[in-house]
């Protein structure tokens, strides 16, 4: 049995805009173990208040230190923005169903990304470095402000599409504005993760045009482990945990109500 | 140090267990040193017929504690007998498998087939589930306490613990019918019937509008029950409510509890049941006691 809780020290935990946060553990067992897709459970108080673990996507991991995005929303990230360099965070992960890997016969690779959804494509995109598909990133965010530097993901070799709803940075309007640039074919992926709208108009392009994909859900969890049942999500088979049977579905398993 | 304590006929290596609903499934789980330090474990709730659940969202965190409304979410009792018992089993500590049913003849059927299963430690009757579309709970009535307890205990042959709820005028009173009809021990409690709205939708925040509330918020009100209970039944009590180290559950030995239950807190910290355990065992060590029953119902009063 793997060692799943552990105690990680904080390297550097700073705003690197003024919506989004990077921590960075020193985990050298975490970042070995996480695949994309993937997360880990960050008890970010020692009371009780928060009660649960907060949820996190793996943003990178990569010589034994793992980093996580994320924007102060709640009590649970507000706590963990204060927490600096030497700190000890208690940790469980990695958790849940990571993406599905693209086969060799796949030619597109296309992430679509909303908010701070778009974290868990840049480790994705770093792992697949390799793989000789042609690789695209549409991200949606509210402002000019809710998207950063998509420098790491080029370098990696994927291009890139940004949509605001405010069009104060790329193409004015949600991403959906830019599904145009989805290569229509058997050999395109998708891999999608954002709010549930933008979820639900991903299932919707994919289905219209015969198009395979997964999606990585989000749902206010308790333990994480697939224990307590409360992350649970309809799909077609029933409902399903977002923890232990996520957080990646395919995107025809998922069912989303008005 | 004899930590062990018993139920009925049944020996438990110490007094330390899961409340049923917090240890899940999860099978992958199941094979730390956690769990096996375990004194019993108690899987989810099972049903005679699978049951899917209550729709999102289920759960709800608030202030040291959280709302849930999981609907019993489970795949029926011969699908649990069939393909988690064996992985239970497995694991070498007692088991002690809770039911639900909508009768007691159902009861009666769901501890006949467990009979059958075999190997069990205990069997435990969820009679406080709050989640079920039932305007009464049986545990919130002493006639149908004591009517399921006793169809149970007519067939079922290991030893019968009724769970039961807070939401009562009087625990005791429910206790108390559940002794006379036959149980072997009560465990108390179960959740508090609660709600918490978004005030920006105006909704519940609870998919089944109201959900049961659990975690340490609820604590002082049940170690008040569990002292209470333990002071008028001669069965033991299993105490259970917000525990998340050993020093709230020290309490609830204190105040009459024979075994307790790690419940929401599981989620917190999977180490918990095994921290309180420890925990425990220092208590005794410095206080000199060699035996967890000088410890059990020491309250002063």
């Amino acid at each position: 049995m793997k060692k799943i809780q552990n105690t990680y020290t904080v390297i550097s935990n700073a705003p690197i805009n003024t919506v989004y946060h990077r921590l960075v553990l020193d985990a050298a067992q975490l970042a070995k173990a996480v695949k994309p897709g993937q997360f880990v459970q960050v008890k970010v108080s020692d009371g009780l208040e928060p009660l649960f673990r907060r949820p996190f996507s793996i943003f990178r991991a990569r010589d034994g230190q793992v980093e996580i995005l994320y924007e102060p929303v709640g009590i649970g990230t507000r706590i963990l923005t204060a927490k600096r360099k030497g700190d000890r965070l208690d940790v469980l992960g990695p958790l849940g169903r990571p993406f599905t890997m693209p086969g060799r016969r796949v030619r597109h690779i296309v992430f679509i990304g909303g908010g701070v959804g778009v974290a868990p494509f840049m480790l994705f995109s770093d792992v697949l470095k390799e793989h000789k598909a042609e690789k695209l990133l549409l991200y949606g965010g509210r402002t000019a402000a809710h998207t950063f530097s998509l420098r790491e993901f080029n370098r990696n070799g994927v291009k890139s599409m940004i949509a605001t709803d405010d069009g104060s940075h790329g193409v004015k309007g949600r991403v959906s504005e830019l599904f145009g640039q989805v290569p229509l074919g058997p050999d395109t992926m998708i891999y999608a993760c954002g709010p549930k709208p933008m979820m639900a108009a991903v299932q919707q392009f994919a289905k219209q045009n015969g198009l395979t994909g997964e999606a990585s859900m989000e749902e206010v969890m308790a333990c994480g482990l697939g224990a307590c049942l409360g992350c649970s999500i309809p799909t077609v088979n029933g409902y399903r945990t977002v923890c232990h049977d996520g957080p990646v579905f395919s995107l025809e398993e998922l069912v989303f109500r008005a | 140090m004899n930590l062990s304590v018993k139920i009925g006929q049944s020996v438990f290596p110490n007094p330390v267990t899961v409340a049923s609903g917090t240890f899940g499934h999860a099978e992958e789980f199941y094979r730390q040193e956690e769990v096996r330090s375990l004194g019993a474990i108690v899987p989810k709730t099972v049903t005679l017929n699978a049951r899917q659940g209550n729709p999102p969202r289920r759960i709800c965190e608030t202030p040291a504690g959280m709302i849930n409304a999981i609907g019993i979410e489970n795949p029926g009792l011969d699908v649990f007998v069939a393909e988690k018992l064996p992985l239970l089993k497995g694991v070498g500590v007692p088991v002690i498998v809770s039911i639900s049913a909508g009768s007691p003849d159902e009861f009666a059927l769901m501890a006949e087939k467990l009979n059958a299963a075999g190997g069990l430690a205990a069997v435990e009757l969820n009679l406080s589930c709050p989640n079920l579309q039932k305007k009464v709970l049986v545990a919130q009535s002493e006639d149908a306490t004591t009517e399921v307890v006793r169809r149970v205990k007519a067939v079922c042959h290991y030893p019968v613990i009724a769970k039961l709820t807070p939401n009562v005028t009087d625990i005791v009173a429910i206790a108390l019918a559940a002794e006379a009809a036959g149980a072997d021990a009560v465990s108390l409690v179960n959740t508090f019937a609660a709600m918490a709205i978004d005030i920006k939708k105006r909704r519940s925040r609870i998919g089944n509008f109201t959900g049961g509330l659990s975690g340490p918020a609820i604590r002082p009100i049940a170690v008040r029950m569990v002292c209470e209970t333990a002071a008028r039944v001669k069965v033991p009590v299993i105490g259970m409510g917000g525990i998340t180290c050993a020093d709230d559950a020290l309490e609830f030995l204190i105040a009459g509890a024979t075994m307790v239950a790690v419940g929401t807190y599981n989620f917190v910290n999977p180490r918990a049941p095994l921290e309180v355990l420890n925990g425990i065992k220092a208590y005794l060590k410095a206080n000199k006691m060699t035996d967890i029953r000088e410890l059990i119902g020491s309250i002063q009063r």
